[in-house]
């Protein structure tokens, strides 16, 4: 099937449309058909949301800036560490039998839990928020760039091999381009759960950030702020997901171009 | 064209495969190949013909016999970047431009930047693909993919050209006019080119010799001598003279039982 880039962004703004119109919906229902009492803390209807992200925006960006900052060194740290586990990884057999399991287990622990633990032990919230985005980051990353790197087709290697490549050049020219694609699937993972992460950090005590908000405006019950930094959460997850689309567009050219013709 | 360039002695090659039992892929193949000579390895498949080339190319080591090529080892050739080599499959590098993937073998070389660019031009022209420098392989046909593996395996002017069926993944008359195209590039660039393939005819067209080889075990059945005159053009696939060639090959497949 082919879906031109016109039909692409009709299908969005469809949905995008549908969305905004089902949630206006059922908040009108809430509120006048089943004449909810709580209907404004339930399920506000989205326009005045909107009223309340307009008039608190300074404060929203300002503490969105906290968090996604944070949030973005983390991730740009996490993976670093990712892919430099990766290469070590392909480069190895043995590391990689070793390190592998470890990579899991580091991912069974709930960020919840390990949040905490890891800011009694730096006592630092910026810190702390870098660091668990960090870790959020470069598993996926990880796990994908090393399967890119181990699906290099042999012919492509024995061409290198064949005019006698070092093992340097076989990376620089060979595996590490051609695993690009992988990494960019990981870093999509990565980036919103990093913004997420980096969020829920926020709540375990911070002084600023988008997550604080959340908590102060839920304890005040000041609903309409409440609801105004949930969307903005969201919207920053979004806007991390596209940040990574658009650097794959830019640096990958050639895989954009191959989408366009078979997608 | 004169003197024993590539002698390959009495090799053989026992795989074993994963349930552990041996595949006398080939069976003590001995051969001389001489310099700018074009040579066919032919059969069908299964026989051996890609064992060959790899073992020629250091890609393999042969479980018995040797390969002797100017009187030093294929490992000696290869870490002197003497080898050029054309796959089944174009194999190029998705990331990068036709351009790029020509100058591949010559940023590994070290070939000074300048002198690059001029030398990607030259293959360009060469393999007749002036215009697509710019392009990246996914723009390009299947048979114009070739065309660039072609000038990725000339950039380092390679004194050893190996080709393994390097065309039949392609339609007859995109083959066809690659066959003629490639003669008139081996013409320019006198690379003594080992040339795989299942085809008797493109075999017959393209080569100095044809090395016919059976299979179960891969075995040297006949050397062929193909006396037609160069320059040779895809008319003269309708000659007698080749459909004798054609009828003679056939032939030994034939004696042999397969
Ligand atoms: N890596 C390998 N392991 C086991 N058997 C192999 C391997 N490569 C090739 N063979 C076997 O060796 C024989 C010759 O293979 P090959 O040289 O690829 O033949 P051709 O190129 O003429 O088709 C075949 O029977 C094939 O199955
Ligand atoms: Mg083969």
């Amino acid at each position: 099937m082919t879906i031109s880039k016109h039909e692409r962004r009709l299908v969005t703004a469809v949905w995008l449309v549908g969305i905004l119109a089902f949630w206006e919906i059922m908040a009108f229902i809430l509120k006048y058909v089943v004449k909810s009492e709580m209907a404004s803390v339930k399920l506000p209807f989205l326009h005045t949301i909107f009223i309340t992200m307009f008039q608190n925006a300074g404060m929203l960006l300002e503490a969105s800036a906290v968090t996604f900052s944070r949030a973005l060194l983390g991730f740009a740290i996490g993976a670093v560490i990712g892919v430099v586990l990766a290469i070590l990884m392909s480069l190895s057999k043995t590391l990689e039998r070793i390190a592998f399991p470890y990579l899991i287990i580091s991912q069974m622990i709930p960020v919840l839990g390990l949040a905490p633990i890891i800011f009694n032990i730096v006592r630092d919230m910026n810190l702390s928020r870098i660091i668990i985005a960090a870790y959020i980051t470069f598993f996926p990353v990880s796990v994908n760039m090393l399967s890119g790197l181990k699906s290099v087709d042999q012919e492509k290697k024995e061409l290198l091999y064949a005019i006698a490549a070092s093992k340097f050049n076989v990376y620089r020219k060979l595996m590490l381009p051609y695993a690009m694609p992988y990494l960019f699937t990981g870093l999509k993972i990565a980036a919103p759960m990093a913004v997420t992460a980096s969020i829920l950090v926020d709540m375990l005590g911070s002084k600023s950030g988008i997550g604080v908000k959340m908590l102060y405006s839920l304890y005040s019950s000041s609903m309409d702020i409440f609801w105004a930094s949930v969307i903005t959460s969201a919207i920053l997850g979004i806007v991390s997901y596209y940040l990574v689309i658009n650097a794959e567009h830019f640096f990958l050219p050639w895989q954009s171009g191959k989408e366009g013709e078979t997608a | 064209m004169s003197e024993t360039q590539i002698q390959v002695k009495d090799v053989s090659m026992v795989y074993t495969n994963n349930a552990g039992e041996k595949i006398n892929a080939l069976d003590s193949v001995s051969l001389d190949i001489k310099e700018g000579e074009f040579i066919s390895l032919l059969g069908p498949s299964g026989c051996g013909k890609t064992t060959l080339l790899r073992i020629i190319a250091d890609l393999l080591q042969p479980t018995d016999g040797e390969i002797i090529i100017d009187g030093q080892s294929p490992r000696d050739i290869r870490i002197k970047q003497e080898y050029g080599i054309v796959f089944q499959q174009p194999v190029l590098y998705d990331w990068r431009t036709v351009r790029r993937n020509i100058c591949l073998p010559m940023e590994i070389m070290g070939v000074p930047k300048k002198e690059r660019t001029s030398r990607i031009d030259e293959k360009l022209d060469l393999v007749g693909l002036k215009d697509f420098g710019k392009k990246y392989p996914f723009e390009l046909s299947g048979g114009m993919q070739q065309r660039v593996g072609i000038a990725r395996a000339l950039a380092l002017n390679p004194k050893y050209l190996l080709m393994d069926e390097p065309f039949s993944a392609l339609d007859e008359f995109t083959r066809e006019k690659l066959n003629e195209d490639l003669l008139e590039i081996w013409g320019k660039t006198k690379s003594t080119v080992i040339f795989v393939t299942h085809n008797i005819p493109e075999s017959v067209f393209l080569s100095d010799r044809v090395i016919v080889l059976t299979p179960h075990p891969g075995k040297l059945a006949a050397v062929v001598d193909i006396d037609l005159p160069r320059p040779r053009r895809n008319e003269l696939r309708d000659s007698p003279e080749f459909f004798e060639y054609v009828a003679k090959i056939r032939k030994c497949f034939q004696e042999v039982k397969m």
